[in-house]
């Protein structure tokens, strides 16, 4: 023991044998501190929770430095599910003895399992829920939240009471006598778990309860006993089922049909059902498959079909490819015919010449037709010509060298002395990007037309093709 | 018979790990030493200013 002044360590006499202060007191009432701390460990040991918490506060309360009794206190509280007071004394008993102090390993077995203290956390949150629940009339919400909170924390007393008391409040009266045993076996000296314990006994046997009292006088279907200066006049519980077996009998009848029923022909009757419906099952299989192997044969006539379509449609376009070449001697006829009706009408010759191209028929024109066309063409052949190149070059000029290319090689065609239409359809092919057919036609300008400015500048065109093919 | 109203309001909240510190804070630490320590110095500090008003 230390002088409450300087710190001395104090000796047998009343006085401090540094400072020389008077200790008499302050050892009287350290004394009293360690006496509580002893009835605290006493009660703590016989499991009295509750008296051991009131008389370690008392200890403390002497004095607050009695660092067994703090820890001991903490260590109660840790048993009663209260985890945080007790962590709040352990850390108040290391602030005050920092060094060789046992609140250090009491901790350390907390802090070393979180697992375990978050499920303290957790527990308690859940009690508060359900005291929250209490305050607002939701108890059967409550009753569910203390269940979950008493199975994460079974030694978690106030839940058990809590739910104890919601026990007794809604009359069922069995679980609440239970959970205040429960409270009790895990604190002896709760005065609150005994006093539901005993209105939950009173309530179930009333009788019992009251045996010290005068015993219960049962007359007719009416219980009366004597409680204090009361009689008490207490309904003996009777009901139409506790009168006569014969509603008894009934009941059990009916429940034996039910079990009947349910094992002897509902398994019969299921069978059957499921063995009707494997019936259709198959019978819905087997149509299934004929139609999936006929869907095959169609898809297989579908195919066939298509090919012949496709056979039929090309000896189509071959005829009518056929019929383009073979009518070019009729549409030279036709203009012929035109010539000889209106020689002016050169729109309509024009017209029925667009059939004849002498490039693109079907084998060798007859001597006959080659005949009449030179004829014609020596009478036609340079106006035809002139109207050709003019829109051709039209064309050209427009970037269209596609209409270019057909139009000239037309005016070319009508008049082969037309230069400028066999150099002009040279460019269309150049522009085009068809150089093969470009060169031919500058080669057949070169050749055929040598002392032309249009064969000068065909040469100059097949140089540019020439160097950029190298 | 137990009155279930007056026996909830006997149930506060239980302590939530997040407010262990604020606890730990406000606790009232003062014992019956600091007490009589306090009482002690009172009665030096009576007893002086009486024998200064003597003088």
């Amino acid at each position: 023991m230390k002088c409450y002044q300087c710190g001395a360590e104090l000796t047998e006499h009343d006085f401090c044998p540094n400072c020389g202060a008077a200790v008499k007191v302050y050892k009287r009432i350290m004394s009293l501190s360690n006496r509580y701390y002893n009835d605290g460990l006493e009660r703590a040991e016989i499991r009295d929770l509750s008296g051991a918490i009131e008389s370690l506060h008392q200890s403390l309360k002497f004095n607050k430095s009695n660092i067994q009794a703090r820890n001991l206190l903490g260590l109660v509280y840790y048993e009663c599910g209260e985890v945080v007071a007790a962590l709040s004394e352990w850390v108040i008993s290391k602030n005050l003895k920092p060094e060789d102090n046992a609140a250090d390993d009491y901790m350390d077995l907390v802090r070393n399992d979180p697992s375990r203290l978050e499920t303290f956390n957790q527990t308690i949150k859940k009690f508060n829920i359900a005291l929250n629940h209490c305050h607002q009339d939701r108890l059967d919400m409550a009753i569910i939240q203390l269940k979950k909170v008493l199975s994460m924390n079974p030694g978690f007393i106030r839940a058990h009471l809590l739910l104890a008391l919601l026990y007794l409040n809604n009359g069922n009266y069995a679980k609440a006598k239970t959970e205040a045993q429960k409270s009790l076996k895990l604190d002896t000296g709760n005065v609150m778990a005994a006093r539901y314990l005993k209105e939950a006994e009173a309530m179930l046997d009333p009788q019992e309860a009251k045996s010290g009292e005068e015993k219960a006088k049962v007359k007719g279907d009416v219980i009366r006993y004597q409680s204090g200066n009361e009689t008490i006049i207490q309904p003996v519980r009777t009901n139409v089922f506790t009168r006569s077996g014969s509603i008894w009998g009934i009941v059990l009848g009916v429940v034996l049909g039910m079990a009947a029923a349910y094992y002897l022909i509902l398994p019969a009757r299921i069978q059957s059902m499921n063995a009707s419906f494997r019936e259709q099952i198959s019978a819905i299989s087997e149509e299934s498959d004929s139609k999936s192997a006929k869907m095959g044969e169609y898809e297989q006539q579908i195919a066939s079909l298509s090919s012949e379509l496709e056979g039929l449609q090309n000896e189509v376009n071959s005829y009518k490819e056929t019929e383009t070449t073979g009518s070019a001697p009729n549409d030279l006829m036709a203009a012929v015919s035109a010539y000889l009706s209106n020689p002016e009408d050169m729109d309509t010759i024009e017209t029925q010449m667009q059939g004849v191209d002498l490039n693109n028929m079907e084998g060798a024109p007859s001597a006959q037709f080659t005949a009449l066309y030179n004829s014609f063409m020596v009478l036609v052949g340079s106006e035809l010509s002139k109207r050709s190149y003019n829109t051709g070059y039209e064309a050209y000029r427009n970037g269209d060298f596609e209409t270019a290319i057909s139009l000239l090689s037309k005016a070319f065609q009508y008049d082969n002395t037309n230069v400028d239409a066999l150099y002009n359809l040279g460019n269309a092919y150049y522009e085009s990007g068809d150089t093969d057919n470009a060169k031919v036609v500058y080669d057949q300008v070169v050749n055929d037309f040598s002392d032309t400015r249009s064969a000068s500048s065909a040469e100059t065109k097949l140089a540019e093709i020439n160097n950029a093919s190298d | 018979m137990i009155n279930f109203e007056n026996e909830l309001k006997k149930f506060r909240p239980s302590l939530e790990i997040e407010d262990a510190e604020e606890i730990i804070y406000n606790q009232d630490l003062d014992d019956m030493a600091d007490v009589l320590v306090g009482l002690l110095k009172d009665a030096k500090a009576e007893e002086m200013s009486r024998q200064t008003r003597i003088h």
